[in-house]
């Protein structure tokens, strides 16, 4: 067993860190150009000067259909929770809705089953939208579309309703959930949701960039930033090429990323983004507002980590990773539960992952103190050297060509496959260490602790799909059709989706027929498995 | 015998790539011709493409439920076609309890996780040359 002496991306550790180093130089005369206090451009130290305000607290939600998922809501929040997170099924992940063919038995199983408003209606029950933050792992476009309908249903304004969706029109295909579809669409998607949010929706963040999926293919830290900030500059580049002006849209962009086990690096990693992003949207893009330089970052820890030998053993990276995330300074967290490797969460782990983030932020008062690394030679030398490689590859990829032109021409497909293939020879050769997994086994058979709870099982909701027939069957027909065609023609335009869409799922349009409707307007076939016709054709 | 031809699925909506890609990249690097047959298959599509690609084991790679409902489908569909390709299933979310039930249905060999290289090199090699041989 060894210990290495260089972070993930390669950095090399020294064995301890001295006053002279570069940074304790950069520390001394220029502590307002690289650092500032927190609260202060360029955000290295934390976006706020907020001691002890802790994050949101909230874990990864979703099972079954919506009334089962609402309950995991209601009692996460009961224990404490500050913010809901949701996942939706494979299916629901990938616009799919659940009488496709392709979806009969995994529907409800890793996530919850969502494809129509009134699935949205039943996830938010009695809860009050407009008072806990709603975090949104699934489909972007419906969420936001919901939300908007659902505050107007309950009379509340729809710009107080806080929270975020992921977006990663960029890297889907690849790594994450395949939404099948052109990657002008995609990127059009997402652009249209930002702005249709920053317009009606102003304390929603209609851009969460999702980084954590992506990375989750094996990337190390600095490859994890450097490609969130080559689709961060195209989208943002996108929108200004709209004529949107930066400052109407920046302060609600956030970065969900991710967090391994490589203690200091990844701390090195949280204090790197805030500085590079201040610095290239106020340096770059030319923002005046404040707000639109500090950039909120949200956590999901890695669920790559973990392992499914002795699954107690995940409880415990949880909480290192906290611990890490904590002294980074984030907003939002939400922890891979000890279970990861064969589920999403059950109750139990639940309620562990809460309890870890609660007892870090709570008992050990870690929050108190706002970037308490601040200063130290090492830390402050990780930084420089962390920014610095991220820098140099965002110049790498962007020098290679458009970025759109590399999505589509295959460039990051190959970038994932080599971070995979990486990702499994480190693995197998021990260059990464895994207790359990590579190092200090245990026979199976007294690999027992926690395992009945990880390994229980629940069937998919394989009747839901004759439930949304019946549904689909009882609509007010003509007006789906009128909604859909709607869709239909306003995707051909340069116009902003938001509307039409919002106008087809108030008719009970589904998920799965508006994006079918979506990829037929742009040139693709309705169903891209080529199982299903579309309901506007003829 | 010549290379050892070898598919590799991923089957329904089980979109976890990197142990697949992983195992495809590590069993090309050891000789064996592999045919990477990528996420959304059924057991028709998975057999369809074994046939044409003329492989001489099926890898089906799992990381969702899935594979519960579709590995008997693809079993059955295989004893229906009289056909005796060896079928190999890995992937972390396999339990102890599922492996049996894996063995009982007719899959050939599982990999759980930690299942390290050489054990899964071996076991490929030793179903494919058997395969081979029956079928000369």
């Amino acid at each position: 067993m060894t210990r290495t002496s260089r972070t993930r991306s390669g950095i090399r550790l020294k064995s301890n860190y001295r006053p002279d180093e570069g940074a304790s130089e950069t520390l001394k005369t220029h502590y307002q150009d690289n650092l500032g206090d927190p609260g202060s451009y360029p955000y290295t130290r934390g976006t706020r000067d907020n001691p002890g305000g802790g994050w949101i607290q909230r874990e990864l939600s979703g099972e079954g259909d919506a009334r089962r998922s609402n309950a995991q809501f209601k009692y996460l929040l009961e224990q404490g929770q500050s913010g809901v997170d949701i996942i939706g099924d494979s299916p629901t992940q990938s616009l799919m809705d659940p009488d496709h063919p392709l979806a009969k038995y995994v529907i409800g199983t890793q996530g919850v089953s969502l494809c129509r408003h009134d699935d949205y209606r039943e996830l938010f029950d009695d809860i009050p939208i407009d008072e806990i933050s709603i975090s949104s792992s699934g489909p972007p476009m419906f969420t936001v579309a919901s939300l908007y309908l659902l505050a107007m249903e309950r009379g509340i304004s729809p710009a107080s309703v806080r929270g975020s969706v992921l977006q990663f029109p960029f890297y889907a295909e690849y790594c994450g959930y395949a939404y099948k579809m052109p990657f002008d669409l995609h990127l059009r998607m997402t652009c249209d949701i930002i702005e249709f949010c920053s317009k009606e929706m102003p304390k929603f963040h209609g851009f969460l960039e999702d980084s954590y999926f992506f990375s989750e293919a094996g990337l190390n830290a600095v490859e994890e930033a450097a490609l969130a900030f080559v689709e961060i500059r195209h989208v943002v580049r996108t929108l200004m090429k709209r004529g949107l002006d930066i400052d109407s849209f920046a302060p609600r962009i956030a970065i969900l990323v991710n967090c391994s086990m490589d203690f200091y690096e990844e701390i090195a990693k949280i204090r790197a983004m805030r500085r590079i992003f201040a610095r290239m949207i106020k340096e770059e893009f030319g923002a005046k507002d404040p707000r639109s330089m500090a950039v909120v970052i949200a956590c999901h820890t890695s669920g790559l980590s973990l392992t499914t030998e002795q699954p107690a053993n995940n409880i415990v990276r949880g909480a290192v990773q906290t611990v890490a995330l904590g002294l980074a300074g984030i907003q939002a967290l939400e922890i891979s539960t000890f279970d990861e490797g064969f589920r999403t969460p059950s109750k139990e782990a639940h309620l562990v992952g809460l309890r870890t983030q609660q007892i870090v932020d709570l008992e050990a008062n870690i929050t108190r103190v706002q970037d308490p690394f601040g200063g130290s030679w090492f830390m402050e030398s990780l930084t420089d050297q962390v920014e610095e490689k991220v820098l140099a590859m965002i110049a790498d990829i962007e020098s290679r060509g458009d970025p759109a032109d590399l999505v589509t021409g295959g460039y990051f497909k190959q970038f994932f496959e080599g971070a995979m293939s990486r990702y499994h020879q480190n693995v197998s050769s021990g260059e990464v260490t895994k207790v359990g997994l590579n190092v200090l086994q245990v026979p199976e058979d007294e690999d027992k602790l926690l395992r009945d709870v990880s390994e229980a099982k629940f069937e998919p909701l394989m009747e839901r799909a004759e439930q949304l027939r019946i549904f689909k069957a009882s609509r007010d027909q003509s007006a789906v059709r009128e909604s859909l065609m709607a869709v239909f023609k306003v995707t051909s335009t340069d116009e902003n989706i938001m509307e039409a869409v919002i106008g087809a799922v108030e008719t009970g349009a589904t998920m799965g027929e508006i994006i079918g409707v979506m990829r037929e307007a742009s040139g693709t076939p309705y169903d891209p498995y080529g199982h299903l016709t579309s309901p506007i054709e003829g | 015998m010549n290379s050892i031809r070898i598919l590799i699925g991923i089957l329904g909506m089980d979109q976890h790539e990197v142990a697949a890609v992983g195992i495809a990249k590590m069993l090309r690097d050891n000789g064996m011709e592999v045919i990477y047959a990528g996420c959304f298959n059924t057991p028709e599509t998975i057999l369809q493409s074994a046939i044409e690609e003329d492989v001489d084991v099926i890898g089906i790679s799992s990381h969702s439920w899935e594979y519960l409902y579709y590995m008997p489908e693809l079993m059955e569909l295989l004893q229906k076609e009289a056909n005796p390709i060896p079928v190999v299933v890995g992937g972390s979310v396999i339990t102890a309890k599922d492996k049996t039930a894996l063995g009982e249905i007719g899959v050939a060999s599982v990999f759980g996780s930690g299942t390290n290289d050489e054990e899964i090199i071996g076991s490929i090699q030793e179903l494919a040359e058997a395969f081979v041989a029956a079928s000369c």
